[in-house]
């Protein structure tokens, strides 16, 4: 038997696998059954109600669903990985550096700050222009720029390192 | 007689354009970029051309490349859709000297309206109320902050030649004025190869309203009631819909008769908008005229029964108008949610990936208009509509009650969809009682990113997902220590799997 914990929208549930059709979730006990029917798509039975869900995204801890038009980003840990993976947050706040991500795929215009020079949080430091507009990425923290990672008029993904603050 | 016509577009409205001409015995002919090869439009027509790379201008937008097309396959017309070519006065001037039939207006009228400023002067001159401003481009900069300080900020900055909220800023403070311009025109540049911005006063809070008109080469012309379509977000539409909730029989009857006269005043034929602003004291003033197909026309087609694409192969070919005005009734009520491959919560950042899963809603009341499926690639070259839901129902209640049910059948992976946003728009109360204005989402919506809106909503599912995560990861476990990255393409969230 294994416990989990499952973040959803900053909640965190408490849930014990207790059989192969029957879970614990927050002290409350379900029956459940799952069908998958295809790679992105299961059946599932709680109780009395059957939910279809599309599913996408699965790397061992993080899945994203589809039920009944509501979307969900969920982060699954056993108790364990849970422990861990708070010890390591706290460890990277102490380190304090901020890497500052692409938050869509596009080009980039004009990086306004060079290494070395100070920022606010909020400030922008990038132009990026994606779909014909132009966006502004401000700084997530304050700071110095330790290094920038992109230079002018290259194209860069969704989720790319842009730039960083320490 | 139109017997073969080129759809120069792609995406749901060129595949929404093959049906009308399926239905009426016309072959419809396709062209697809390098990134379009296994797209929708594609798959729907009776032939399809290669066009050229997958940037639009050496595609979509190239124009001369189509008239080649057109010319070579013996098409005798060229339906524009929306975006692209659709309001472009040198490429419907081409195909008038081709002797191409361009389903639309005359390249004439389509540069009168084209050109915001020259609209602007039109309507004042036929006694359309405009939007306090300028008739003419931005000269200097010390002009600009003499009329804006004269009208009384806040004011708006507009492209010329604009649209899509391109090129556009707002002005609160004098100080951001300067910066403003250079930016708006760097922007509309950009977008539209000309760099003419030009000043109109910001209304308060106003309701967007447009009028579909139907008007044929011989003079007659008619009006399909409005849409409201407030509910932007940085002046993208979101959710549109038919009749507008809240305008007055009277007034009805004042703004459609403005947008016949403004359509008049530009000797129009072919289906057009006319787009309003109202303001909170119910007075309105022209913003622009879409010289075109508008996304939102399945909701006008909804509530008066009429097929508007139809409506202009039969305009374009010749035929007089058969739809009389005192024909026309508003027979229901009627929305539309526009479907984006976009992450809400990353600040709308456009979401790319392959379609891997996809399963539309149906029954009763729902039409959906699409242009993907199985295997498309949403690809950073284009606009990340995917598909359109529209409902209809006896009343506004039914219709939003059909799309909330509707929205929870429409299932998809492979991308980051709006879906789930709309749960919350839908079901708001300024939403349900129609008093909404064009901010509304600015306003009220986006202040609750990332991710706070979805603790507004009603969860019935929040268990149920955990569940679920939990028993994968469970049975995961048990198989091997593995890691399932099911989508290759999908650009989503790639940090997490390096």
């Amino acid at each position: 038997m294994t416990d989990y914990i499952v973040s959803i929208n900053d909640n965190k549930h408490l849930l014990k696998i207790l059989s192969n059709n029957s879970i614990e979730l927050n002290d409350d006990n379900y029956e459940v059954e799952l069908s998958q029917l295809s790679n992105f798509s299961y059946l599932l039975k709680v109780n009395n109600r059957v939910y279809q869900i599309t599913t996408e995204k699965f790397d061992g801890q993080n899945y994203t669903f589809t039920i009944g038009g509501f979307s969900y980003n969920t982060t699954v840990r056993t108790s364990l990985e849970e422990k861990a993976n708070e010890y390591l947050q706290n460890k990277a706040k102490e380190n304090g550096t901020e890497i500052i991500k692409s938050p869509m795929p596009g080009l980039i215009v004009k990086i306004l700050k060079q290494v070395g020079d100070n920022v606010k949080t909020g400030e922008p430091i990038i132009l990026l222009e994606a779909m014909k507009m132009e966006n502004e990425i401000r700084a997530s923290a304050t700071g110095i720029i330790k290094s920038i990672s992109t230079k002018e008029n290259s194209s860069v993904e969704k989720g790319e390192a842009l730039l960083e603050i320490g | 007689m139109i017997k073969k016509i080129l759809i120069a577009n792609r995406g749901e409205i060129a595949v929404r354009v093959a049906k009308a001409c399926r239905e009426m015995g016309i072959i419809s002919v396709a062209l697809y970029s390098d990134a379009d090869r296994n797209s929708l439009h594609v798959r729907v027509m009776d032939e399809a051309y290669h066009i050229g790379a997958s940037v639009a201008a050496e595609s979509y937008l190239d124009g001369d490349k189509i008239i080649a097309l057109a010319k070579k396959i013996s098409a005798d017309a060229i339906h524009p859709g929306y975006g692209f070519l659709s309001e472009n006065s040198n490429f419907i001037k081409k195909c008038e000297d081709a002797k191409i039939i361009f389903i639309g207006p005359s390249s004439k009228s389509v540069k009168m309206m084209g050109d915001k400023t020259t609209a602007r002067t039109i309507m004042k001159n036929h006694n359309v109320p405009i939007v306090p401003g300028t008739t003419e481009g931005i000269k200097s900069y010390e002009d600009a902050e003499k009329i804006s300080l004269e009208i009384g900020l806040p004011i708006m900055l507009k492209a010329s030649a604009g649209g899509g909220g391109k090129g556009m800023r707002r002005i609160d403070k004098i100080e951001d004025l300067q910066k403003a311009i250079s930016s708006a025109q760097n922007e509309a540049r950009k977008a539209f190869g000309n760099d003419t911005v030009y000043i109109e006063k910001f209304v308060e809070n106003p309701k967007h309203i447009e009028v579909q008109i139907l008007a044929d080469k011989h003079g007659n012309y008619i009006h399909l009631f409005e849409r409201d379509c407030s509910i932007q977000r940085r002046h993208q539409k979101v959710v549109e819909e038919a009749p507008a909730p809240t305008l007055t029989k009277e007034l009805r009857a004042k703004v459609t008769e403005a947008a016949v006269n403004a359509a008049k005043a530009c000797d129009y034929y072919n289906a057009g908008t006319i787009e309003f602003l109202f303001d909170q004291k119910e007075s309105f003033y022209f913003l622009e005229m879409n010289t075109r197909l508008q996304v939102e026309h399945p909701v006008t087609e909804a509530i008066t029964g009429v097929d508007l694409v139809k409506e202009q192969i039969k305009i374009a070919q010749g035929d007089v108008l058969t739809i009389k005005q005192e024909d026309l009734k508003i027979i229901g009520h009627a929305i539309e949610c526009r479907i984006y491959a976009e992450d809400v919560d990353s600040n709308f950042a456009p979401s790319t990936g392959k379609i891997l899963h996809h399963s539309l809603p149906s029954g009763p009341g729902v039409r959906v208009d699409c242009g993907i499926d199985i295997l498309s690639n949403i690809s950073v070259y284009y606009d990340p509509m995917l598909a359109k839901v529209i409902t209809f129902g006896k009343n506004r209640e039914e219709a939003i009650s059909r799309m909330i049910r509707a929205l929870g059948e429409y299932q998809i992976a492979g991308v980051t969809t709006n879906i789930h946003s709309f749960q919350w728009i839908l079901n708001h109360p300024e939403f349900t009682n129609g008093s909404f204005d064009n901010n509304f989402l600015d306003r009220e919506f986006i202040p609750l990113l990332p991710g706070k809106w979805k603790k507004e909503l009603d969860d019935k599912y929040e268990h149920v997902a955990a569940i679920l995560s939990a028993l994968l990861k469970n049975k995961d476990s048990k198989t091997t220590a593995f890691k399932r990255e099911l989508n290759h393409d999908n650009q989503w969230g790639k940090e997490n799997y390096d």
